[in-house]
């Protein structure tokens, strides 16, 4: 939990996490070299210096570690982890669901385990899903429709393909489905990223939540203006948020844009981890701030009470999660024994912080 | 007339500077900033050969990413290969991208003057409708600075809504400023030139100009508006000028990030 200088307690649920693989011998197609050497520069383009890994570090970090990094220092209460196949650039995937279980297993009460789907796996896909759903109870997917899978260099979430399986989630009752549409990362000239297809898609998925990861980056203008028609259509901030390191001007410009056009109920932090690591994260995003020629420009707010809601509130709203009972159960669970938290969930004993 | 002489005399023979300056003129597509400006030129190298008619001018510069989109990355190869070889004195132009997963399609199809299609065979689609939508977005983006210099200048939400094309007279420009007719070219009032002729190039660039529509300004769809839809479309331009500087943002640190002393070399990868 973040506490407040005043000792407010802020819970912190990241809604992005990997446990990924890209060691050398998993690497099997110069395309997943280039992916982490990509994700690599975005790491150490957006991290304060004293905090940047090797790339070495970098392309394995296993689960102690990510275990450490989490909740060493309490940055982070719950995660919800995202998984990224990339299996024709690596051997075993890049950051699999079983990948993301070996951690997620170890502690069940502090993270949310996400599935994906592939509409061009056609039939073995669909069962696939299922198999997800039966063994691990997913209630959300993330979705990578960059993803190379054969001949193919992408695909579109509002092709009749892929509207089968998201057919197949409702029926499942995985609601929340994190489409990434974020920054080029992709060859050749098929823009597999553009945010246009979430539009349809959400339209035709009431029932559905679609949490845009990285909320278009490069896209903005284009997410924002589907967002502000889609009610269910929410913004995943990982990319946007270590903006604020070394870009405050800009990162306050962007938060004032979706706070006027999604407002403060839909947008959900995310470190992206190990893009970023939250243990360094969520306070600059605590410490980050609108100027007063934002906050005029824009007409909207970015203090506690905001930062309270995408920080945790609004993950928790569509994951079904009871913060206050987490944090009960958070005194005495094995992660807070582990790792020596138990004064930090002691505080703040009543449910209701008293008035001043 | 030989080139050697050219330069001697001082006129038509490339310099350094006469190359940055064509150059400057060629844009990321994405950012809508001068690759000049972003910094990306790595190398101009001249060699005057008398026996050519011309000299032989030779480019290198690198993108913020190795997976810069490699339409993206073809659009200012080819515009700056076009841009210097408009420089008088000028016979052959070599561009040359450096440290992108495509390097090798993309210099040999620029360099050979290949179509984007021969160059990359697996690409579905060409590059034109990629460059069609970020002109697009480029056209939104200035027309935020543009209707925020006629604000600042005094006029309301219905004239700048109603303004016609030809009622911005660009090619009077004095002083920095141009004038701007209202009410059927009763009045003319100056605004600033800059905004407005920036406008002008996207606006031309993306049809506006001679479509079916007397009105300069528009909805990010290409649609005239009235007053009462100003502020809505305004916070639209408002919010693609801030995308496409989100963008810049994130290229520039990448780039820094590349470029960095300790950085571990690009690819380790081998078969």
């Amino acid at each position: 939990m973040y506490v407040t200088d005043e000792g407010e307690e802020l819970f912190v649920i990241d809604s992005h996490l990997h446990l990924w693989d890209a060691s050398e011998e998993n690497v099997t197609h110069e395309g997943g070299e280039q992916f982490i050497q990509c994700f690599y520069d975005y790491h150490t383009g957006f991290t304060p210096e004293e905090k940047q890994w090797s790339l070495e570090e970098y392309r394995k970090y296993g689960a102690d570690r990510m275990a450490q990094d989490l909740f060493g220092n309490a940055a982070v209460d719950m995660g919800i982890f995202q998984p990224t196949y990339l299996s024709d650039f690596y051997a075993d995937g890049f950051n699999t669901i079983e990948d993301n279980a070996e951690l997620a297993e170890r502690y069940p009460e502090r993270f949310v385990l996400n599935g994906r789907f592939d509409p061009r796996d056609g039939e073995a896909g669909m069962r696939e899903l299922e198999r997800q759903k039966e063994e691990y109870e997913i209630q959300g997917v993330k979705l990578y429709t960059a993803e190379w899978n054969g001949d193919s260099k992408g695909w579109r979430l509002d092709s009749q393909e892929s509207f089968e399986f998201l057919e197949k989630c409702s029926e499942l009752g995985i609601e929340n489905i994190h489409p990434h549409k974020g920054p080029t990362i992709r060859p050749l000239n098929r823009d597999a990223f553009d945010v246009a297809d979430v539009d349809d898609a959400a339209t035709s998925f009431p029932e559905l939540n679609f949490v845009v990861e990285h909320v278009g980056l490069p896209r903005l203008d284009d997410f924002c203006w589907i967002a502000a028609q889609e009610p269910n259509v929410y913004g995943g901030l990982a990319v946007a948020a270590p903006l604020a390191v070394h870009r405050p001007r800009k990162f306050g410009e962007i938060m004032g844009e979706l706070l006027f056009w999604l407002g403060e109920d839909r947008l959900l932090f995310g470190s992206d981890y190990a893009l970023w690591n939250p243990d360094w994260l969520v306070e600059t995003f605590m410490d980050a701030e609108l100027t007063d020629e934002q906050k005029d420009e824009y007409g909207v707010e970015f203090g506690v009470d905001t930062k309270r809601k995408i920080l945790g509130e609004n993950a928790a709203e569509l994951y079904d999660i009871d913060i206050e009972a987490k944090k009960e159960e958070f005194r005495s669970d094995p992660l807070t024994q582990e790792f020596g938290l138990a004064d930090h969930y002691a505080g703040g004993t009543s449910a209701t912080p008293a008035d001043d | 007339m030989s080139p050697d002489r050219s330069r001697a005399e001082g006129t038509a023979a490339a310099t350094p500077a006469a190359v940055r300056e064509r150059l400057d003129r060629v844009t990321d597509p994405e950012l809508d900033t001068s690759i000049v400006e972003l910094d990306y030129i790595e190398d101009i190298r001249i060699t005057a050969d008398a026996d050519a008619d011309g000299d032989a001018v030779f480019v290198a510069f690198t993108l913020p990413t190795a997976w810069c989109s490699p339409a993206f990355a073809w659009m200012m190869a080819g515009d700056a290969r076009d841009a210097v070889a408009s420089l008088p004195g000028v016979a052959e132009v070599t561009v040359e991208l450096r440290e992108h997963m495509h390097e090798r399609e993309i210099n040999r199809g620029i360099n050979e003057g290949l179509p984007f299609g021969e160059a990359f065979p697996d690409a579905d689609g060409d590059v034109a409708p990629v460059r069609a939508e970020l002109d697009r977005k480029a056209r939104i983006a200035r027309q935020h600075d543009a209707t925020g210099a006629l604000l600042d200048a005094g006029l309301t939400h219905d004239q700048i809504a109603d303004l016609a094309v030809e009622a911005v007279r660009v090619d009077e420009a004095t002083d920095g400023t141009v004038p701007v007719w209202l009410r059927d070219g009763a009045v003319a009032v100056a605004v600033d030139a800059e905004p407005l002729v920036r406008y002008r190039e996207k606006a031309a660039a993306t049809g506006l100009l001679d479509d079916e529509h007397p009105e300069l300004f528009r909805t990010p769809e290409g649609d005239p508006f009235d007053g009462e839809a100003f502020e809505l479309v305004r916070r639209r331009t408002r919010l693609a000028g801030v995308n496409m500087g989100g963008q810049g943002t994130v290229c520039d640190a990448l780039n820094d990030a590349r470029h960095a002393d300790d950085r571990p070399p690009l690819s380790t990868f081998s078969d």
